[in-house]
């Protein structure tokens, strides 16, 4: 659909990143839990740099596993994931590490250290382009420190720089999640259900964050949902998980209501939509 | 027992209850606890009318102490409780710092099997060992000497605060530990900007409570001879000069509440988290 649209936008401010965006292919991934659940059935995908993609699927569909695999947080008993240049079910130890630093990831409940400045929270974007010590001893060089600020300038958090990050609001601590990803210059953009803690207009605006990342950076962007009219509304492309099997895979927009019922394996209910209408 | 309900006409279907478990293994242990008491108190030799006289002595001894307590003493109080503070404080300092080093390894998700095992196996034999043995073990070698005192408290206290720290690690919630993963983290890192953050306020009120046992700690070991009021306490005592002792009960007694309740104001401060303030303002 809008892809190539987005193609156009990746050239024009592809210097913010690092090596612009990549693909991402999953080719007969298999995860099977050591308690014997298997999460993903033989799953194949093929994502174009620029897309935007959702994945749309109940709790316990297999979505929050499928996006741990692109950045290897969750290793395939079978298949392969390939993420640009990186085979990350073929990594291990530094070179894993390094593969997911072109790989930036929020999640729904923020995971920020409360305690921790927003500044500290930040720079853990940093920690794949900086030498272990440096980051124990919290020494930050100008150039990481350039960085972190304009990431948190781009989402609008830059006068909280100096705050505790537990003293944030919900939306506040999802934006300065998204600094802390694009602080990491990364090629790719994953989401794992960013704004089902949020009331709705805070939701949109992460939302809203998201598809201007895709815009203007042209990440690369894979995020987990469980509503279907945020689905239809931000992204473009959309997959359906059901019990670990894709169920959907074709443009978010004209995703019918059948559609979303074949996903959920139930008629559509109104908590399945963010927006009362 | 609810089946006998008279009101309910005979042709009621008999309600499903499940049968009771029995419960054997409760009433054996049960039983088994008794024995142990009873034989307990038959192994301490118990002469019950020495208890009918311990009011009587109580209200004697206490007289002997509080009526007229020789209160030129308290400089000497002080200075040996101001000993025995200083050797909880150095004690709970280098014991905290030791455990926080070893307790982290130890931690499930940090450390590979073969280092938490072993680790955690030493810390249980420290723990087994009463600090005054380890306290009288050091003093062979660094004589009777408040230093040996400190450093029994700091070896003693690895046992428990090693303990709680692997324990603090463990109950951290993984969300922050796994944003520092995804984003490239290495162990080390995920250690100091993952867990260590969220563990850390309850692992300060956790040592500042090592540091409220230790207070205690500290008196007794004195008994042991390596000063501090505990010392001074045992000394007066074995002279009978009860007014001299009554001065150092109520200067212990004084300054130890003092020191729990500072300490426990600070405690739920850390828990807590202060009201919204500028951290780490000086970049």
């Amino acid at each position: 659909m809008s892809e190539q649209s987005h193609a156009v936008g990746s050239e024009a401010e592809g210097a913010t990143s690092a090596s612009g965006s990549w693909p991402i292919s999953l080719t007969d991934v298999t995860v099977r839990y050591p308690n014997g659940v298997v999460a993903l059935k033989d799953v194949s995908l093929e994502i174009e740099p620029g897309q935007m993609v959702a994945v749309v699927g109940l709790s316990g569909s297999g979505k929050s596993t499928l996006i741990r695999t692109v950045n290897g947080l969750v290793q395939p008993t079978a298949g392969t994931v390939r993420v640009g240049e990186h085979e990350m079910t073929a990594l291990r130890g530094k070179a894993l590490r390094h593969a997911r630093g072109d790989i930036g990831m929020i999640f729904q409940s923020f995971n920020l250290a409360d305690r921790t400045s927003v500044f500290r929270n930040t720079m853990v974007g940093r920690f794949s382009h900086t030498s272990t010590w440096r980051t124990v001893l919290g020494i930050s060089s100008h150039h990481d420190r350039d960085i972190v600020m304009r990431a948190l300038d781009s989402v609008g958090m830059l006068e909280k720089v100096w705050e505790r990050a537990g003293a944030l609001s919900g939306g506040q601590k999802q934006r300065v999640a998204i600094a802390r990803a694009l602080s990491q210059e990364p090629s790719v953009m994953l989401a794992d259900e960013p704004v089902a803690s949020l009331d709705p207009p805070t939701a949109h605006a992460v939302m809203h964050d998201l598809e201007r990342i895709n815009h203007e950076r042209g990440l690369t962007v894979m995020v987990n949902l469980h509503l279907m009219d945020l689905a239809r509304q931000y992204t473009t492309r959309m997959i359906g998980l059901r019990a670990g099997e894709v169920v959907f895979d074709g443009p978010a927009a004209s995703a019918t209501d059948a559609d979303f019922e074949e996903i959920y394996g139930r008629p559509v209910q109104p908590r399945d939509r963010l927006d009362v209408s | 027992m609810t089946a006998t309900d008279t009101a309910a006409p005979a042709r009621t279907p008999a309600l499903p209850i499940p049968p009771r478990p029995r419960q054997v293994a409760a009433r054996a242990a049960a039983t088994i606890v008794t024995i142990v008491v009873l034989v307990s108190f038959w192994g301490l030799d118990l002469e019950w009318s020495k208890i009918a006289q311990l009011p009587q002595d109580l209200v004697h001894y206490g007289r002997l102490m509080f009526s007229d307590p020789d209160w030129s003493m308290l400089p000497e109080a002080a200075l040996q409780t101001w000993r025995s503070v200083s050797m909880a404080w150095i004690g709970a300092i280098a014991g905290v710092v030791l455990s926080t080093l070893l307790g982290i390894p130890a931690a499930h998700g940090v450390g590979p099997a073969w280092v938490r095992f072993p680790l955690r196996w030493s810390f249980a034999v420290i723990r087994a060992v009463p600090d005054v043995l380890i306290a009288i073990i050091i003093l062979t070698v660094t004589g009777l000497t408040p230093f040996t005192g400190a450093l029994a408290l700091a070896i003693g206290g690895i046992g428990t605060h090693a303990k709680w720290t692997y324990e603090t690690i463990e109950a951290v919630p993984p969300g922050t530990a796994e944003a520092v993963r995804a984003s490239g983290g290495s162990l080390w890192e995920v250690v100091r900007w993952g867990l260590w953050p969220v563990a850390a306020p309850e692992l300060m009120s956790l040592a500042l409570y090592r540091f409220e046992i230790n207070v205690r700690t500290s008196a007794i070991l004195g008994l042991i001879g390596v000063g501090g009021i505990g010392a001074m306490l045992t000394q007066y005592t074995q002279h009978r000069e009860w007014d001299v002792v009554g001065v150092l009960i109520i200067v212990v007694v004084v300054v130890t509440m003092l020191i729990d309740a500072v300490s426990g104001k600070v405690r739920r401060r850390i828990m807590e988290g202060a009201t919204v303030r500028d951290v780490e303002r000086k970049h």
